[in-house]
């Protein structure tokens, strides 16, 4: 598999981790070390202000309808992959503000609003696509419309940015671009 | 063995016929018997809340309606709600202009959010808070009004009826006079004379009563709007049969109208036993302590007995069984293993002995205190029954008295087995001994059927109680246990 990995400046990206295939990582963005994303089925783009968790799984699989040239799998700003999650989507596009609780898992054919949380544990196997504001969660897999998406965890990467290159080894960025222009998100403060 | 999300694989024939693994039952050292939580007195110690582990007296969580004034749960998912703080910019009057520099500080707002389903407050408009706890906006309640009167009117019918029951009892007991009253020799009774004066009945004197309206029902319902069974309806937006349930006073029908649930209070309870009324387990006040002052569980008393392996069960055959028996007082104890019927008869006899002791009793106390609520011995009657016990299956008993040592903790660190093994002791180990059994199946046995045996166990007590003054209690007995073992289903 072609090793095509662009780091936008501004991204903090742990060595520790498994990246295969075509991938772009949006600057803001912190992958921390164990995680996996495999752009096996088309390239993958992780937008500015995620964070991946230690032992998620991104993976962009490949399907016998595959369109060529393949379609990238979009993942918007702003998402949070808890840990241990797996998100097996090729369905092109993941909202943005959305968040994956711990073990949870997105299976194939299902497309993602904004603002979704889809809670710990909770399995998405059927192809559905769910609306922006759903929230997935407990054992029976309730679900209910939040009013509002859910707030975006700025603190908590500005945290992560600083104190991740004191423990970890990281990947340099490799790719120089314009500065990712700074989020105008409300609640920033939170 | 007792595990806490597996079956029970061993279980205590509780003295009131119950089936219960070891760590569900109590002992109760003063009537030496098996108590389970069926067959004791419950009572509530005190009120006090889960979450924010506020002790509550009694009258108190009476009046808040055994809830928590500062803990809410989430109306969605009935998670803990936790509060949240957001800095908000206080909104300045456009009008005002730059008059209030200091309002343009950031405030510090709360909010409640709930972690599980990421329910806010916000979602169903209530607005934030300036003050961490407390000062949420309460909802009235709709029915309150009718509440209160049928509260009251039940208060006034239970005072009238305690009234008439001492009326009753003073009749009863009141010494006729000398002298034939008018109403006597008229036959004209108390009621019947004010009824013709025209004097209200003492009978419904309360205001309660007499302004009571009972409800009635009526035919008459409000129409559904026409298009109730052609609009397309939205499952998010609709509350669930739980959740509707969880606020009976507004039972709301729309997501939006889902307020916070003051969260129920949780209480400590102590229980005695009831027939010798000691106590069998006691917390500690504190509310977060999770200690106890009088903890008899029969995990502490009675030999416990844990299933090693077994080999399967077969109709018609011996199967091998081997168990764990370990003895955690601090006696040294004596066991002998007996065909479970032997223990039935002893039991039965015993009981009928009791009850005969326990008659005469009762009448004295009954006379020395009758207005009290005297010990009432028709309850282990009721509760009473006797255990299915297995038949098909029998483990073969030899007829040895074993000795178990006692309990020391210690000794866990000495790992040397004691090799005094014989055909039937496979190892024994400080105060435990791993037993070698056969277990023999009747032919008749029905393959597929559970394959359950019983066992009895005579072992030796000491009682610890300190001996009271009037009774020259004897320390050392010789009590009997029936424990029920299951060894999967008979196979082919």
């Amino acid at each position: 598999m072609a090793q095509n990995i662009k780091i936008l400046p501004g991204a903090t990206v742990c060595e520790d981790c498994t990246l295969e295939g075509d991938i772009t990582i949006g600057g803001g963005t912190v992958v921390h070390p164990r995680v996996t994303i495999i752009a096996e089925g088309g390239p993958i783009i992780i937008a500015e202000y995620c964070i991946i968790e230690e032992y998620s799984t991104i993976i962009h699989k490949k399907s016998d309808k595959q369109e060529n040239p393949p379609k990238p799998l979009f993942i918007g700003a702003h998402n949070v992959f808890e840990v241990g999650c797996k998100l097996e989507s090729p369905f092109g596009h993941i909202g943005e503000s959305n968040v994956f609780e711990c073990k949870s898992y997105v299976g194939v054919d299902v497309k993602i609003g904004s603002g979704c949380v889809i809670g710990a544990a909770c399995q998405l196997t059927v192809p559905q696509s769910l609306p922006d504001n759903t929230v997935i969660w407990g054992s029976e897999h309730h679900n209910r419309e939040a009013l509002e998406k859910q707030p975006s965890q700025l603190l908590q990467l500005d945290f992560l940015s600083k104190v991740m290159p004191n423990y970890h080894r990281l990947r340099k960025p490799n790719l120089h671009k314009r500065q990712p222009s700074r989020p105008s998100q409300e609640g920033a403060k939170v | 063995m007792a595990y806490l999300t597996q079956p029970d694989f061993v279980r205590y024939v509780c003295s009131c016929g119950q089936l219960k693994p070891i760590t569900n039952l109590y002992f109760c050292r003063h009537c030496l018997k098996i108590r389970c939580g069926f067959c004791i007195c419950h009572e509530v110690d005190s009120h006090y809340c889960a979450n924010c582990l506020e002790n509550m007296p009694s009258s108190e969580a009476r009046l808040k309606k055994n809830r928590c004034s500062s803990c809410f749960d989430c109306p969605s998912c009935f998670h803990t709600l936790s509060t949240r703080a957001t800095f908000a910019q206080t909104r300045q009057d456009p009008a005002a202009g730059d008059a209030k520099v200091e309002n343009k500080q950031a405030k510090k707002m709360y909010y409640l959010s709930c972690f599980n389903c990421r329910w806010t407050s916000r979602d169903v408009g209530i607005p934030d808070q300036p003050v961490a706890s407390g000062g949420w906006p309460e909802r009235p309640n709709p029915f309150s009004a009718r509440i209160n009167q049928l509260l009251d009117y039940y208060k006034a019918i239970a005072q009238q009826e305690k009234q008439e029951k001492l009326d009753r009892e003073r009749k009863k007991f009141a010494i006729r006079g000398k002298y034939i009253t008018l109403t006597d020799k008229t036959g004209l009774t108390g009621a019947m004379a004010r009824n013709i004066a025209g004097l209200p009945s003492s009978e419904s004197s309360s205001s309660a009563i007499a302004n009571f309206v009972p409800s009635v029902a009526s035919a008459e319902v409000e129409e559904l709007p026409e298009d109730y069974h052609l609009r397309e309806i939205n499952l998010k937006q609709v509350t669930t049969m739980a959740q509707r349930l969880a606020s009976p006073e507004w039972q709301p029908a729309s997501v939006a109208r889902l307020h916070p649930v003051a969260r129920p209070l949780s209480v400590k309870r102590s229980q005695r036993c009831r027939a010798c009324d000691h106590n069998l387990t006691k917390p500690e006040y504190n509310p977060g302590s999770i200690k106890f002052k009088i903890e008899l569980l029969a995990f502490y008393h009675m030999p416990e007995v844990k299933i090693i392996s077994h080999e399967s069960v077969k109709p018609g055959q011996q199967s091998a069984l081997l168990l764990k028996v370990s003895n955690p007082t601090s006696h040294e104890m004596a066991l002998r293993l007996l065909p479970p019927d032997h223990q039935a008869e002893t039991e039965t006899d015993e009981t009928t002995e009791t009850h005969e002791k326990n008659e005469p009793k009762s009448i004295e106390k009954s006379l020395e205190k009758s207005l009290n609520l005297e010990k009432d011995t028709t309850w282990s009657k009721v509760i009473e029954r006797k255990p299915q016990m297995p038949a098909l299956s029998q483990i073969c008993i030899p007829e040895v008295t074993l000795t178990l040592a006692q309990r020391d903790d210690a000794a866990e660190y000495d790992d040397d087995p004691q090799h005094d093994t014989s055909d039937i002791i496979l190892w024994r180990k400080s105060n435990k001994l791993a037993l070698r059994l056969k277990v023999s199946t009747d032919p008749s046995a029905e393959v597929g059927q559970p394959a359950q045996v019983a066992l009895s166990l005579q072992y030796s007590y000491r009682n610890t109680v300190p001996p009271s003054a009037q009774s020259a209690q004897h320390r050392d007995h010789t009590l009997t246990t029936t424990v029920l073992l299951d060894l999967g289903t008979v196979c082919e």
